[in-house]
């Protein structure tokens, strides 16, 4: 510290900085420390907000598919079209020719349609929009879940209500782990995996039961999902 | 940590190790000095960075990972299929059973597919030659099939052109032809004992009569076939079922590694390879636990005598080894033949008198004739058809079972470099009009003293199929770029006569063109496609295909089991004539060559050079040497003292006036005044990954002693290669850690090195708490007296779990990153390493319930699992290497850089979907293959309607013990007293490495167990 005695500097008795600039110094050093834990608070919150895991968002995709129509008012079950969901980690996407199958037959010349007719017509693929998205390294498995008792509901939400299909939950490793960690509240019997109305009159007793007779036991282990 | 107790065998990773000892003087050459380290080279620094720098790149990645991580990424397309094919559905893997050739003989294969696009390679559990293991090179196709350095077009003088094109003109020329009846048209094909081949060859006669098919490969077996012709008067196809040996001699034979039956020899060979059978096997062979109908373990085990120059895989397995010249070995043959075949001793008097008193030989052939019918003489396919005649008299005078005859399987069973001549001698005189090769790569593969290229000029016509731009294609008229086999329709016959369908797993990815459309094309039939013209060659109705209800319903069950129904092979026993054999060797002196006799080696790696371009047999270690990368002049200890040589030196190395440069590398156990080179290396042609890594082999090779026989001088350059060398980093400080024992001691239970290497132990972290629900405890046993150190489980690893190869730079430095390693020490005998013996040791993670690793982590990435895996988060990871350094085992491997970034767009199209993809900056290691566990748990999870069930002993196999032919390794829960690996802990030869450190590691190895025959004690 200290200047040169041989420099100009140190011969003039001129301040650089007036003495109250040591506060202005402190109150900016303290500004940039506040300013840094807002900074990771908010990242924190960013991170967990609907602003980054796209909950409640609706995706539009290149065929107005209406889960409404479809679910609620024809009834047709979830695993008509993700045929998968009992079998592999992929619920499975119905190919192009499952809507031909019906829509062969029924409002076959319905302009709404006219993207599934190229598609089936030019043997090109639909591009669909993925909704729910898990980062890549995360392995889930959806005939895990579905054989031992979660719902479909339970994580997508009430997709007979929806017009274009949204993430329901954050579908972040917290909410991952609130379940694996109890996840009775969650479980139901098999006859209603693929129910959007079913409704638990006592969910910790129907899930004990469910627990014990799928014999669940959830683990937390990294493993478990990332590998 | 116990002392080193100086009366106890001591092991060695290198001569370098064995003579810096204790006080470590820096040596001239790199890899030396690696040891003393704490780190590996380049690990402590940024290369050519200041601290400066380094702040700025800090500051910078910050930035950008802030950036990065605050955006959202765009949403992710799907693409499902417009008519979805009905065995397909996305996220499950399909398994397909096909079939692969090498050397002509075939080896079952079950590949998975994952959306359509093969990722893993196994064998066929159906084919009895692969019987559900594979090899390095099987295990390495999986590469091959995306290398996107194949040939991609088809190329007429070096001009882009197409397959039509060349089938028209292919159409021309055959209505030319027809007035010669072909004559002049003459196809070079490599070694194929295919029936496809077989019926491909037959329907091109019937277009072209007089056309003619010749065979060449470097790497023949017409020695096994003059042998036999020698010994008895026609030529058989000769093989061995070690299941029934206990005294085994291998002269210059690397049973256990080479040849067309080398997995099933290592299984035969492992089985008795311990000193009692294991297991459920041991007791079903033994009918019970009874004791008294228990063999002795002598009876059990068997014995193995090596001869050879330099260590091969199998000569690391010998009990005795003896360290012989090429071309002594045909002494050697005499001598015991002069013991054992009494009636032609004094034919080969002259040729045994350089053994004729050795104490090796006499001991050896005691032992033979002791143990009669299970004993058995093997000879590789280096030596002269001399040697095995004699082989073959000395088994057929002991009445051998081991050894089997049969009708040759091969189409064509003269393949040598003599074809070559003959074709250089028809070309100059203007007898060939279109020559059409198959073989691979036979410019550079010709020895030295055909000028092949030159006679490639002086035919008209030159047509090379092959699957890369390489030395031929750029001497041949037409390139037609080939399919690759997991691409192909065709066929196989492996060594026992099974004979299995090679059905392809996806289109030609580069527009290759398969085997059969190109001799369909030639055959009159160029629009058919392979799959019609297979099919077709199969027609024939036979006993099989009426049972089964027709063809289609019997080629659908082929196709499913990729075997045809086995037909048991045909057995001959010849008649031995012994006076053609001593009429043959009558005349025959030994003249030892002066100075230092060349010794050319068939490389592990790249075979003959035609896996030259597969980035992963390339990094691979050598079995003996740890070089990956290139080829070395192998030489003695004593050798190189004598001359002044040391490792990695460059020195010229002339033979004939022919000169190449080669670096050398000092191997103990190897004979005196000899070098060994691999063949394969030094490569000029098309591929950028094979050309210019190490030195040509084949420019030295001639016709007359293509294997040894010409003397070698060696000069210095001067000059130094590092090379690289993956033995030497990760040290492991002298201590006990790779453990052997003699069949004597285990018989009386007295293993006091093992012993001191288990038991227990106090601890001041707590025990690791088992909180599993179903109780599994995951664990390995690796069974060092099985295991030959054949590395296909590294690459079967690096298959499984998208490692990715770093480069020899990278390598050098200490950055490979394979999961799993072989180690290999070298035991010295006596005090010195000139009659080395070796240990190999397979080490990945060992998974310690006390893991030094994760107590360092400050960001907790790895932790343990509730079934005890030592979890590794590659999210969480951030880098410190903490955890590496505190390793033990050194088993943690480190991205430097972003290895993948370097994939070229088909190579990305082969990783499995299963296991992470990781990036710069990120510590990786050997997870048990914990997604095979995965899907063993979700699959009986889900089961009986989601009630699910535990997982079974055996249904979890992790991709190195599926590879394993020899069954070194077995993997299971400890929670069931009953399965493989808790049988094999507690087997009395298991311990745990490093077991002071009181790791508790969950994988246990079994020491190796030697059955040294007293008299040469």
């Amino acid at each position: 510290m200290g200047l040169n005695p041989r420099s100009p500097m140190a011969t003039t008795s001129h301040v650089l900085f007036p003495r109250w600039s040591n506060h202005l110094v402190r109150a900016a050093l303290g500004a940039v420390g506040i300013g840094a834990g807002m900074l990771l608070i908010f990242a924190f919150a960013y991170f967990r907000s609907p602003l980054f895991t796209r909950q409640n968002e609706p995706i539009n995709q290149p065929v107005e598919f209406d889960h409404r129509h479809h679910v609620r008012d024809h009834g047709i079950d979830c695993r008509f079209c993700h045929t998968t969901v009992e079998k592999g980690e992929s619920a499975g996407y119905p190919p192009t020719e499952v809507c031909g199958s019906c829509h062969g037959q029924v409002w076959n010349k319905s302009p709404y349609l006219a993207t599934i007719r190229a598609s089936l017509f030019t043997n090109k693929p639909l591009e669909w929009l993925r909704v729910n998205d898990l980062r890549d390294y995360v392995y889930f498995n959806h005939s895990a879940h579905v054989n031992k008792g979660v719902g479909c509901a339970t994580c997508h939400g009430r997709v007979d209500e929806m017009a274009a299909v949204f993430k329901h939950p954050p579908m972040n490793m917290g909410w991952c782990l609130d379940c694996h960690r109890n996840p009775n509240h969650n479980l139901r019997p098999r006859e209603f995996i693929t129910s959007m109305t079913w409704k638990a009159e006592d969910p910790e007793a129907i899930g004990a039961a469910v627990a014990k007779q799928n014999n669940v036991h959830t683990r937390t282990s990294c493993s478990t999902c990332h590998r | 940590m116990p002392q080193i107790d100086p009366t106890k065998p001591r092991f060695w990773r290198s001569v370098e190790d064995f003579t810096s000892g204790a006080d470590r003087p820096k040596a001239a050459h790199g890899y030396p000095e690696l040891v003393g380290r704490e780190f590996p080279v380049g690990a402590t620094e940024i290369d050519g960075a200041t601290r400066r720098d380094f702040l700025k790149l800090v500051g910078l990645t910050a930035a950008g990972t802030m950036a990065a991580g605050c955006m959202r990424n765009p949403p992710e397309r799907i693409l499902p299929y417009v008519r979805q094919p009905a065995d397909i559905r996305p996220g499950i893997p399909l398994h397909y059973a096909t079939s692969t050739s090498l050397g002509g003989y075939g080896i079952g294969l079950l590949v998975t597919s994952r959306e359509g696009r093969p990722i893993k390679v196994e064998g066929n559990p159906d084919h009895p030659a692969s019987f559900g293991a594979s090899g390095t090179f099987e295990q390495a196709l999986a590469y091959g099939v995306y290398d996107p350095q194949r040939g991609k077009h088809v190329k007429r003088k070096g001009e882009l052109s197409g397959w039509k094109s060349f089938k028209a003109d292919v159409i021309s020329r055959l209505e030319a032809a027809k007035a010669d009846n072909g004559k002049k048209i003459l196809f070079l094909d490599g070694p194929t004992a295919s029936p496809f081949d077989g019926w491909l060859r037959k329907q091109v006669g019937k277009t072209l009569p007089e056309a003619k098919f010749v065979t060449f490969t470097s790497v023949d077996r017409d020695a096994v076939f003059d042998g036999t012709e020698l010994a008895f008067g026609q030529r058989l196809e000769t093989r061995f079922d070690f299941d029934k040996a206990r005294v085994v001699l291998a002269l210059d034979d690397d049973f256990l590694e080479s040849g067309p039956d080398r997995l099933v020899h290592a299984r035969d060979f492992a089985r008795h390879r311990v000193p009692a059978p294991d297991g459920a096997e041991g007791a079903a062979s033994l009918g019970g636990d009874d004791a008294k109908t228990r063999p002795s373990a002598g009876e059990w085990m068997n014995r193995l005598y090596v001869a050879e120059c330099a260590y091969s895989v199998t000569g690391g397995q010998a009990d005795h080894r003896l360290r012989v010249r090429g071309s002594d070995i045909i002494c050697l043959a005499a001598a015991l033949y002069a013991r054992l075949v009494p009636d032609g001793a004094a034919d080969v008097a002259a040729l045994a008198a350089p053994y004729k008193d050795s104490k090796w030989v006499a001991a050896v052939a005691k032992d033979l004739s002791s143990r009669g019918a299970q004993a058995v003489v093997t000879v590789g396919t280096r030596q002269p058809a001399e040697v095995h005649a004699l082989a073959a008299a000395i088994n057929a005078t002991l009445k051998s079972e081991v050894v089997e005859y049969g009708r040759p399987l091969l189409l064509d069973t003269k393949s040598g470099s003599s074809t070559l001549k003959d074709i250089v001698a028809q070309a100059n005189a203007g007898q060939i009009d279109t020559l059409v090769i198959t073989a691979w790569n036979p410019v550079y593969a010709a020895p030295s003293d055909i000028a092949f290229a030159d006679a490639l000029t002086k035919i008209p016509n030159v047509v090379y199929y092959g699957q890369f731009e390489d030395e031929t294609s750029v001497h041949a008229h037409w390139f037609i770029p080939a399919a690759h086999d997991l691409e192909s329709w065709g066929d196989s016959t492996s060594i026992d006569g099974t004979v299995a369908i090679q059905q392809p797993l996806i289109a030609p990815l580069f527009d290759g063109v398969q085997r059969g459309e190109l001799f369909g094309a030639f055959a009159g039939m160029p629009d058919s496609t392979a799959h019609e013209l297979l099919r077709e060659a199969h027609s024939q109705t036979s006993a099989d295909m009426t049972a089964n209800g027709g063809f289609e319903p019997w080629w659908e069950r082929v196709l499913q089991k990729g075997v045809l129904s086995p037909t048991p092979p045909d057995t001959i026993t010849p008649t031995l004539q012994t006076a053609k054999i001593g009429e043959r060797l009558r005349p025959f002196k030994f003249e030892r060559i002066e100075g230092i006799e060349i010794n050319y080696v068939v490389d592990n790696k790249v075979h003959d050079g035609r896996y030259g371009d597969n980035a992963w047999l390339q990094e691979l270690p050598e079995p003996l040497t740890k070089v990956v990368w290139g080829n070395v002049g192998m030489i003695s200890p004593a050798m190189a003292e004598k001359n002044g040589l040391a490792a990695e030196e460059i020195v010229k190395l002339t033979v004939d006036g022919r000169t190449i440069e080669v670096p050398l590398f000092v191997l103990p156990g190897h004979a005196e005044d000899s070098i060994s080179l691999a063949i394969g290396y030094g490569r000029t042609g098309g591929e950028a990954i094979a050309r210019g890594v190490g030195s040509n082999a084949n420019a030295l090779r001639t016709t007359s002693a293509p294997w040894f026989g010409s003397r070698a001088t060696l000069a210095k350059t001067g000059k130094s290669d590092r090379l690289g060398i993956t033995q030497e980093h990760w040290a492991m400080e002298g201590r006990p850690i790779a453990l052997t024992a003699e069949l004597a001691d285990v018989k009386r239970k007295h293993l006091p090195m093992v012993e001191e290497q288990n038991g227990p132990q106090p601890s001041m972290m707590d025990e690791w708490p088992n909180t599993s629900p179903e109780g599994y405890r995951w664990a390995m046993a690796i069974d060092m007296a099985k295991c030959t150190g054949c590395n296909a489980c590294i690459l079967a690893c690096e298959s499984e779990n998208n490692i990715l190869i770093v480069g020899k730079d990278q390598v050098r430095r200490g950055r490979e990153m394979h999961w799993l390693r072989v180690d290999r020490y070298f035991e010295e005998v006596d005090g010195s390493l000139a009659d080395a013996k070796v240990v190999v040791q397979p080490m990945a993670c060992v998974q310690c319930e006390k893991a030094p690793c994760e107590y360092v982590c400050p960001v907790n990435a790895t932790v343990h699992s509730d079934e005890g895996l030592n979890d590794m988060v590659y999210n969480r990871c951030v880098g410190t290497r903490y955890c590496a350094n505190n390793c033990p085992y050194k088993v943690r491997r480190f991205n430097y850089l972003n290895w993948h970034n370097s994939l070229q767009g088909t190579y990305e199209m082969k990783m499995n979907p299963d296991v992470t993809v990781r990036a710069r900056g990120v510590m990786e290691k050997c997870t048990y293959c914990v997604q095979r566990i995965e899907q063993a748990r979700i699959a009986t999870r889900t089961e009986n309607h989601g009630v699910g069930r535990v997982i079974r002993d055996g249904e979890v196999v992790t991709a190195c013990q599926q590879s394993c032919a020899s069954g070194a390794i077995s993997f299971g829960s400890l929670h069931d007293p009953k399965s493989e690996v808790s049988k094999k802990h507690a087997d009395e030869r298991a311990y745990a490495v490093l077991w002071e450190l009181n790791t508790r590691p969950r994988t246990r190895h079994l020491a190796k167990v030697r059955n040294p025959n007293p008299e040469l004690a």
